[in-house]
């Protein structure tokens, strides 16, 4: 083994604590450069991290948004991936739902927002359905080309055996297609925290939406970036959980799935 | 016993156009019968098993398995796939259980008869392993064993070595023929290959291709028990290895 000057580099971790390190450098030089209010160094926002992060109002929105996020996401998981998995095993199924979700598809969710807020109010019901929307998609999608790409001899194998129509769709189509139903998931994550604050943008309430854009109105941007700074940690946390979570449901499989930072 | 009566089988083409997979096949395997099924890839020899075992319907013609007409798949008939399709999320202990499960055989039974089955396919010990932790032939071995253990009358064997190196395929023919020599099921075994179909085999169905029709019809008159060993030098094992070699030159013709 050569040991050369340089190899720490390549320890696990280090490469992205130096990207997020040359993240903050590149922000302190642009901030002092640009000299304007909306732009503070970082020092100043890290610094005024702890003091906004452990005030009771910060924490009761955060965790209301949290709140809606996962009821959002577990009302997709319930109905998104049963409709993805007998849309991949019946034609009939694919052929109705296809248009339909090609259609919305591209939509994005948070546009749809002003018009559920005509039926459903600005509550937390218009900002849970609006999440379940935004994961239902990719959830489906995922789920309809796991079940469709299931290999047909273990279909028939378990049909041999006695398994039958409804029986086989858990027993046999989800386990199979679970790789790729998890892989939706974890898009559906990145979806819900997107339309999770999105929607607290447009139905100022609560939530941290709604802390971030307070701010903004308020000129406290230290506290914008905080936010800002608040979601991405959610968001890494989150997904950071759900890869260890994937792994231990999917260590049976033998093709990993890997997901481009660049999907959906 | 299996009836094959005057089946054909024709699909639509992604381009629209028929093809003809099976034409008129007739073939009737008595019960505890080993036939194997031999033809040039493309034949349509997998298809017609498939038919057989009800995951594909056919589209003339009718298959009767002791005397029903073949509606669906069902445990009286235990298929043996050539990519061996277990269950890739559950252990070797739990493919086998898994169809003495469905059957709804009380778990203790279930346990025991697992235990059994694994002992015979030699694979004692390896129940906590996951498929694909296993190599080829043990994975096929785990197949064979979860296919046995729900107790089908037939086997219906879709080239189930051809996945296989040579050793590991020679081996599996030997405890396949042992454990077949026990308890004499059915089996129509699919294969492409002349020498495994006429060591394991009572008749040997020659198919041609496209349409597949059947070329010919083989008895092979040699004594069981069979050994490898003393079949390779017997000489009426040699002839018939020979005659059937040719019959597949003349069928790609």
């Amino acid at each position: 083994m050569k040991s050369t000057t340089g190899n720490w580099a390549a320890l696990p971790g280090v490469p992205p604590l130096l990207s997020l390190l040359g993240l903050m450098m590149a922000w302190q030089v642009a901030s002092q450069l640009a000299a304007i209010e909306g732009l503070p160094p970082v020092t100043r926002v890290l610094a005024a991290v702890p003091g906004i992060i452990f005030q009771k109002e910060t924490l009761v929105d955060v965790g209301a948004s949290l709140q809606r996020m996962a009821l959002g996401f577990g009302l997709a998981l319930l109905f998104a991936v049963p409709l993805g998995l007998v849309m991949g095993r019946s034609r009939a199924v694919a052929g109705f739902f296809n248009p339909l979700l090609t259609v919305i598809y591209p939509v994005p969710k948070a546009a749809l927002m002003p018009v559920i807020m005509l039926w459903a109010g600005v509550g937390d019901t218009s900002k849970v359905l609006v999440i379940f929307l935004g994961v239902s998609l990719p959830l489906v999608y995922h789920s309809y080309q796991g079940a469709r790409a299931v290999d047909e001899k273990l279909v028939w194998s378990a049909m041999a055996m006695g398994t039958g129509n409804i029986a086989r769709i858990f027993r046999v189509v989800l386990p199979s297609a679970l790789p790729e139903v998890l892989l939706g998931c974890r898009v559906g994550l990145a979806m819900a925290l997107i339309v999770m604050v999105s929607s607290e943008m447009i139905a100022r309430q609560s939530g941290a939406g709604n802390l971030l854009f307070n701010s903004l109105d308020m000129a406290q941007y230290e506290a914008v970036y905080v936010m800002i700074i608040v979601i991405s940690a959610v968001g890494f946390v989150l997904d950071f959980a759900f890869e260890k979570l994937r792994e231990r449901l999917t260590f049976w499989s033998t093709h990993r799935i890997e997901l481009a930072v660049a999907e959906s | 016993m299996i009836e094959i009566d005057r089946l054909s089988k024709s699909f639509a083409t992604t381009t629209g156009a028929t093809h003809q997979a099976l034409a008129d096949i007739s073939l009737t395997v008595s019960a505890g019968e080993f036939v194997s099924i031999l033809g040039p890839s493309g034949c349509g020899k997998s298809t017609l098993l498939y038919i057989v075992g009800g995951f594909v319907p056919g589209t003339g013609g009718q298959v009767r398995v002791n005397g029903k007409p073949v509606s669906g798949p069902g445990p009286d008939r235990g298929p043996v796939f050539q990519e061996f399709a277990l269950f890739p999320w559950k252990t070797v202990h739990g493919n086998v259980m898994y169809g003495l499960l469905e059957q709804g055989m009380p778990r203790e039974e279930a346990e025991a008869r697992v235990a059994q089955l694994l002992e015979l396919v030699h694979l004692k010990g390896f129940e906590g392993f996951y498929p694909k932790e296993l190599s080829g032939g043990m994975k096929q071995r785990v197949a064979i064993a979860r296919t046995l253990a729900y107790g089908p009358q037939t086997l219906l064997m879709d080239e189930p070595f051809g996945a296989l190196d040579a050793h590991t395929r020679t081996v599996l023919q030997n405890e396949l023929l042992s454990i077949w020599e026990q308890d004499r099921k059915t089996v129509l075994f699919v294969t492409h290959a002349v020498d495994e179909a006429v060591y394991l085999s009572d008749r040997v169905f020659v198919m041609t291709g496209s349409p597949g029709r059947q070329k010919a019809l083989i008895d092979i008159d040699l004594p069981r028990p069979r050994v490898r060993r003393e079949l390779l030098l017997n000489r009426r094992y040699q002839e018939y290895v020979i005659e059937i070699e040719r019959l597949m030159e003349n069928a790609l013709k």
